[in-house]
């Protein structure tokens, strides 16, 4: 095949090249070594005369129209191409701009683990997967009509055409298998997937159109059709003798993964039971004269094992729900003494709602030091603001006798509230004191979220 | 229940207890059995249903989570033994006891028809009140229960019935009803913060409860649905 263009990039050598470069640097020598590898970008099929321009040095349109002109008299720079496709390794991140490349040899995977926006990368893929449909569309037909025109006559390409048929199918379904290209194989967005399959189904039945050629060697077209329907049938007893065997395989391996799955789940149950229930048992019996410690310990147990088990993982800075939940938690471990949480709605966490999680603290403090259990605690979050009510069954207190120093609940818990646009009332009950708490809503221009912990 | 006529001295209750924890079934009988009559006792859902039919008792303590059955443990014993009526001619009515506030177990057990909910951390005395609420007909919610009811009729968001019969909203009432249990209010207690008398707080619980076993609304039927309770 006397071709100028693949004289120049031995593939072997380039993968070679393409291995030690990532780990020597620019600094080498004067002119960073170029490494022959396809571009992901900037290509028009599979960036084999991209990549050529670029290691040569030559500019991607020359390179283009000689591969182009090549292919016409004998078809040798499609075979060309299609060994440099399939020999040669895919750049990473490289990026192609008039033939001259922004690719880093010093470190050419850093460009892989940036990573790119999603929906950027999904289109230019659906794009990718389109054009190599395409082309290959194109090259069957070419190389039907080269099958047809040569049947007679020409020994050589007779055998050369069915190959190069074989050879492109070959490459289009598995050459861009690699290792970035597997995981989406396997199925990871729906799009990519479609395209995938399309392209392995495509690829398999050219594979076989070259296959069906080479042995039918110019024959009539209904021997053609003969040597085809054998093949199939072949290929259909094979299936149908292996089938039973690889749904066996597949059973048994699905059935490894879940009992993977489940002894990991299992071990992950024992590590937390372990390391929570476990040594709160042994603190329990360590301590079975100190009635008061072992009823806090169990209390505190059982809370941490049901958010475990039934609690969505919510975290305390991010909800209010959450936060006002995690004081009250904190105020039982502190006293001793259980409260009863409800709350119903929720929303993040602003500056009025911290405030209100540290009054609402101080009033639960309150109740637990001055009320008697039980200590209930309830949250409503509506789209008409924020209201909580700490209830406990003491024999309560009036505002107006707790001496002016006290400061805890009128600056604390009223002051606070007032400070940050909401209000606070302690009503004393027949049985018990209550103090309720407003919050407005959170304005459509208040921040969504504060990191400020004021 | 303050009335004169319910606290003066009547028959005892008489109460089937349902526990697949033994330990717990003699913890609770320790703690009420000279308050209330228990007559029969049940490990699973088979033993339990049984039990239930022979003795037919005016309250069955059920607990949620029960060996036996089709696997839904409390659910299976309320169908098990839908329909049967105690010697006065009253339905046995059943409260569900569980150590998990998860909202699906409410749910589900709610819908099966049991007639409250309470959790077995509570106490002697406030059992034996919900034992007795119950058997007189009435509904008993712990305020967990009444805030995961605010939550699930969209109430807290502001969803008001139009109309009391509606099914899938709470009606002003119901709702202010529900808020003050949440909050930790007794039946009186919420009688007299709304100016009302505690029958009429026992008709809003009620008819609460028969919202909540009847509504088709989204978030309930997604839960049973989700659970294939229903």
């Amino acid at each position: 095949m006397p071709t100028p263009y693949e004289r120049p990039a031995p593939a072997p050598e380039g993968r070679a090249a393409a291995t030690t470069a990532t780990t020597t640097t620019a600094a080498a020598s004067a002119r960073p070594r170029r490494v022959y590898a396809r571009p992901a970008e900037g290509r028009v099929i599979a960036g084999v005369s991209a990549g050529l321009a670029e290691h040569l040095g030559w500019p991607v349109r020359w390179v283009r129209i000689g591969f182009v002109l090549s292919c016409i008299p004998t078809g040798a720079g499609l075979v060309a191409y299609v060994f440099l496709w399939a020999l040669s390794p895919q750049s990473r991140g490289g990026v192609i701009g008039g033939g001259i490349t922004t690719i880093d040899p010093a470190d050419p995977q850093a460009a892989a683990r940036v990573p790119d926006p999603a929906k950027a990368k999904a289109a230019s893929e659906e794009r990718d997967a389109t054009r190599v449909l395409l082309v290959g569309g194109v090259m069957v037909f070419v190389g039907l009509v080269v099958a047809a025109q040569s049947a007679g006559f020409n020994a050589r390409l007779r055998i050369l055409v069915p190959l190069l048929v074989v050879a492109v199918g070959a490459v289009i379904a598995w050459s861009q298998l690699d290792d970035a290209q597997r995981g989406r194989w396997l199925g990871n967005d729906s799009g990519t997937k479609r395209f995938s399959a399309a392209r392995l189904v495509f690829g398999g039945i050219l594979a076989l159109a070259g296959l069906v050629i080479m042995a039918t060697r110019g024959r009539s077209i209904s021997a053609m059709w003969d040597i085809g329907a054998a093949v199939v049938a072949v290929l259909a007893g094979i299936a149908l003798i292996a089938a039973p065997w690889m749904l066996r395989l597949w059973s048994d391996l699905r059935r490894e993964q879940a009992e993977l799955a489940r002894a990991t789940e299992r071990a992950d149950i024992a590590a937390h039971l372990h390391d929570s229930v476990l040594q709160t048992l042994a603190l329990i019996q360590r301590k079975a004269q100190d009635p008061a410690a072992v009823v806090q310990l169990a209390r505190a147990q059982e809370r941490e094992l049901r958010s475990w088990l039934y609690a969505a993982p919510t975290d305390p800075d991010v909800t209010l729900a959450a936060a006002v939940a995690e004081a009250a938690h904190e105020v039982e471990e502190l006293h001793g003494i259980p409260v009863d949480v409800v709350s119903t709605g929720d929303r993040p966490l602003e500056d009025g709602g911290q405030a209100l999680v540290r009054a609402v603290r101080e009033a639960l403090a309150n109740a637990c030091r001055h009320g008697e259990p039980p200590v209930s605690l309830y949250l409503e979050v509506g789209p008409a603001g924020v209201e909580a009510f700490v209830r406990d069954h003491g024999p309560g207190f009036d505002l107006d006798e707790v001496p002016e120093d006290r400061l805890g609940v009128r600056n604390s818990i009223l002051g606070r509230m007032e400070r940050h646009g909401g209000r606070a009332r302690v009503r004393r009950l027949e049985n018990g004191t209550e103090v309720s708490f407003a919050l407005p809503p959170v304005t459509a221009d208040a921040p969504e979220e504060s990191h400020d912990h004021a | 229940m303050t009335t004169p006529e319910r606290t003066v001295p009547r028959s005892r209750v008489r109460v089937v207890l349902v526990d697949d924890h033994r330990m717990f079934r003699s913890g609770v009988r320790a703690e009420i059995g000279e308050l209330v009559d228990i007559v029969g006792e049940a490990p699973d859902v088979d033993s339990a249903v049984t039990v239930i039919r022979e003795t037919r008792p005016a309250v069955v303590l059920l607990d949620v989570h029960l060996p036996g059955g089709n696997g839904n443990g409390g659910v299976d014993v309320l169908h098990g033994a839908r329909g049967l009526e105690t010697e006065d001619g009253q339905p046995v009515r059943f409260l569900a006891l569980s150590v998990s506030d998860a909202a699906e177990d409410v749910i589900a057990v709610i819908r099966a028809g049991a007639r409250g909910y309470v959790t077995k951390t509570i106490n002697a005395t406030d059992l034996v009140h919900a034992i007795r609420r119950v058997s007189d007909g009435d509904a008993v919610f712990s305020p967990r229960l009444a805030g995961f009811v605010l939550d699930a009729f969209g109430a807290a968001a502001g969803e008001i019935a139009e109309v009391d019969e509606e099914l899938d909203r709470l009606s002003a009432r119901e709702r202010e009803v529900m808020r003050l249990i949440a909050r930790g209010y007794q039946y009186k207690e919420v009688a007299k913060e709304l100016f009302i008398s505690v029958k009429t707080v026992e008709t809003h619980v009620s008819s609460v409860l028969r919202k909540l076993q009847l509504s088709s609304r989204h978030e309930l039927t997604a839960w049973a649905m989700g659970r294939r309770l229903l």
